[in-house]
């Protein structure tokens, strides 16, 4: 036994002596990765989930844990998102850097305003909710100009020699959002005021950006799988008022709503399946994402 | 008839009283948690060292508050109550702070805690995945051990993970009543180390040994005074504890939420049980799977053996009574929410050996259990 703990500690060592010392951020979300990487290209991005997990449910694998130890920067979505594994990996990961209340452990939810707060009281029966509101914020380009903004400053903070290329790509990045924006909201120009079934509030944000409707929720409650029943009671109420889409993320079980699609009631609803997030974390990822986006949204089957 | 082991050692009372009023002030601070869990089930026949009484019995349920103290510290405050045969026992079984900015990796934990022997040790037992632990948690540990200690852990900055750590406890908790007594009565190494081979597959391999100071009481052949005690603590114990664990997950893309095979191993081996007995020993394995195959069902099971050597007071000195023990079992699980458990499980034994029909005298054959979980407000986060 003494043997085996002597070789651990003299191999954990010699890989400690052979690491690079790059800027390391850990971003709990991909699209916090790919807005750091549009912002400071230089920092080396690791992202703790991909847009095929839920990011409300990964394990707190030891490889994750692992990667926090070595981050100098965590950036995370908070509001709860992430409450079922990053409190291990805080925990467990040994570093003071990534700690809440620490300049390096950022928070993207506490720099906007949040929809859908659960104001109600939480009982073992409510679902995964959350008081904070809704935390997939990511989907409104106006939010994540809103965190964008106070990201670039702390990474300015902490790289103050490159200050003038980090401000230069900020700049850089709100002016292709803008320009985005503007090409986005006439794309789906004819869907305001539709309504779109929905798994979860994965794109709450995008909805209400674009003046959609939220019509049936898959889940039964946050967080729930979709049930025969509850589905059952969509499938009759599916058509008033007709929605344009029965709208999933890549990461949710399609079953459900591929039965729903197939419903009578529901002829000549399309299902679309799309990336809740980013797919890559370039820095022309969230760009390249909200067009992807709107290029299947704005595809009229008629 | 209201039975409290609620047994605070100096220290952890110590512990105990400077977090209450700091939780009372918490409440209003952002970033304290308060939960509870309950689990409430119901056992057709009692299991040999099975946790549950027969009929209608509260598990282990709990009141948790944890969060932060300052940005340095982090704390936990847990009791935990639980029913046998109509008697009601609580135990504080968390009062523990612990280091968040310590450098270089490492952290320090002082209080009352878990020790992170083993893979299930340091889980919340709410948590697991059977209504039971497996006969080596049961055998060797009483279920789950916590104690009065000092941890001290060291997170290596590889790209894989590894954790060494060692732990100083009073030992109390595991030997109840010691032949002798030795403070610190207990300490620990362990090694955690772990990755992922792909997005879809991941591991976790743990080593540890626990070196306990305190030799339990050698039970009297035809000794009446243990009447199927369940006693918190150590059934059979000895001088040094070998353990390894192995935890595999599968789950496509690493997305575990509607789709994910969780395959867990676990051996023990205890030496040093009496000084009249050099050469025997106690082991135990625990190998086990449970797919979740909807987001709300999971299917396990899992197959524990315990082989033992009980020291025995005989008139001519100590003798090693030999037995084994088997267990099987199979549950299906329903999880509406994250907050709520539905499980039924069956499990069966059978034991063998020469001592066979002394030391494992309530050996069942078939067992159902129904068991309820139900967690309100924060439950915590999950390790993997």
């Amino acid at each position: 036994m003494r043997t085996v703990f002597k070789f651990a500690v003299c191999s954990g060592l010699l890989l400690a002596g052979h690491l690079v010392q790059a800027f390391t951020v850990f971003a709990c979300e991909p699209e916090w990765g790919a807005l750091t990487k549009a912002l400071y290209p230089k920092a080396e991005v690791f992202a703790a989930t991909n847009h095929l997990q839920d990011p409300h449910h990964v394990e707190a694998r030891p490889s994750l844990i692992a990667k926090l130890r070595q981050a100098d920067l965590a950036v995370c979505t908070g509001a709860g998102l992430e409450s079922g594994w990053l409190p291990v990996l805080q925990a467990r990961a040994g570093n003071p850097k990534v700690q809440d209340g620490q300049p390096t452990m950022f928070y993207a939810s506490k720099f906007v305003t949040l929809i859908n707060p659960y104001a109600g009281a939480i009982t073992p029966f409510s679902g995964d909710v959350h008081p904070e509101g809704n935390p997939h914020l990511h989907t409104d380009p106006k939010r994540l100009l809103q965190v964008a903004a106070p990201l670039h400053e702390r990474l300015i903070q902490l790289h103050p020699q490159d200050g003038k290329q980090i401000a230069d790509n900020y700049k850089a990045f709100e002016q292709a959002m803008q320009a985005g924006i503007v090409r986005w909201e006439k794309q789906a120009q004819h869907l305001q005021g539709r309504t779109v079934v929905t798994q979860h509030s994965s794109f709450g944000y995008l909805w209400q950006w674009l003046g959609i409707q939220m019509g049936a929720d898959l889940e039964p409650k946050p967080g729930m799988a979709p049930t025969p029943v509850h589905l059952e009671r969509i499938r009759k109420q599916i058509q008033q008022p007709q929605p344009f889409a029965i709208v999933i993320a890549q990461h949710h079980d399609k079953r459900p709503a591929q039965w729903l699609s197939r419903q009578d009631s529901a002829q000549g609803i399309p299902m679309l399946v799309l990336p809740a997030t980013v797919t890559n974390m370039s820095g022309t990822a969230l760009i390249d994402w909200f067009d992807q986006l709107f290029s299947t949204l704005s595809q009229r089957p008629d | 008839m209201f039975k409290t082991i609620f047994q605070p050692t100096a220290l952890s009372a110590c512990i105990g009283c400077l977090l209450m009023p700091v939780m009372v002030h918490a409440e209003t601070t952002p970033g304290w948690e308060f939960g509870a869990v309950l689990d409430v089930a119901n056992t057709s026949k009692e299991l040999e060292l099975g946790a549950r009484g027969k009929d209608l019995q509260l598990g282990h349920s709990d009141l948790v508050a944890r969060g932060a103290l300052g940005s340095a510290l982090n704390a936990e405050i847990s009791a935990a109550v639980h029913t046998r045969d109509g008697d009601v026992e609580t135990h504080l079984e968390n009062a523990w702070v612990e280091t968040k900015t310590l450098p270089a990796g490492l952290q320090a934990r002082v209080g009352r805690f878990s020790s992170q022997i083993g893979y299930l040790n340091e889980q919340h037992p709410h948590a697991d995945d059977f209504s039971e632990r497996p006969l080596l948690y049961r055998g060797f540990l009483g279920g789950h051990w916590y104690d009065d200690g000092l941890r001290l852990n060291w997170t290596a900055p590889t790209p894989f993970y590894l954790r060494l750590g060692v732990e100083t406890f009073m030992g109390e908790q595991l030997i109840k009543e010691a032949e002798t007594k030795k403070s610190p009565g207990a300490y620990t190494f362990s090694m955690k180390t772990g990755a992922d081979l792909n997005p879809s597959n991941s591991w976790q391999l743990g080593l540890s040994y626990l070196n306990n100071r305190r030799q339990a009481h050698a039970h009297e052949h035809d000794g009446a005074e243990e009447e199927h005690d369940h006693a918190h603590g150590a059934q059979f114990s000895g001088q040094h504890l070998y353990m390894t664990d192995l935890v595999y997950k599968w789950a496509p893309d690493g997305n575990p939420k509607s789709n994910q095979v969780k395959l867990f191993w676990e051996n023990a081996r205890i030496t040093g049980i009496h000084p009249e007995l050099t050469s025997q020993r106690h082991t135990a394995s625990s190998l086990g799977a449970v797919w979740r195959f909807h987001p709300a069902w999971e299917l396990g099971l899992r197959s524990d053996e315990l082989a033992v050597n009980k020291p025995e007071e005989h008139d001519d000195g100590i003798e090693a009574a030999t037995a084994r023990l088997r267990e099987t079992t199979l549950m299906l699980a329903y999880k509406p929410s994250h907050s709520q458990t539905y499980r039924i499980q069956f499990s069966r034994q059978s034991s063998a050996g020469e001592a066979a029909s002394e030391v494992f005298a309530h050996t069942a054959s078939n067992v159902v259990q129904l068991q309820w979980v139900i967690g309100f407000g924060a439950h915590g986060a999950h390790s993997f």
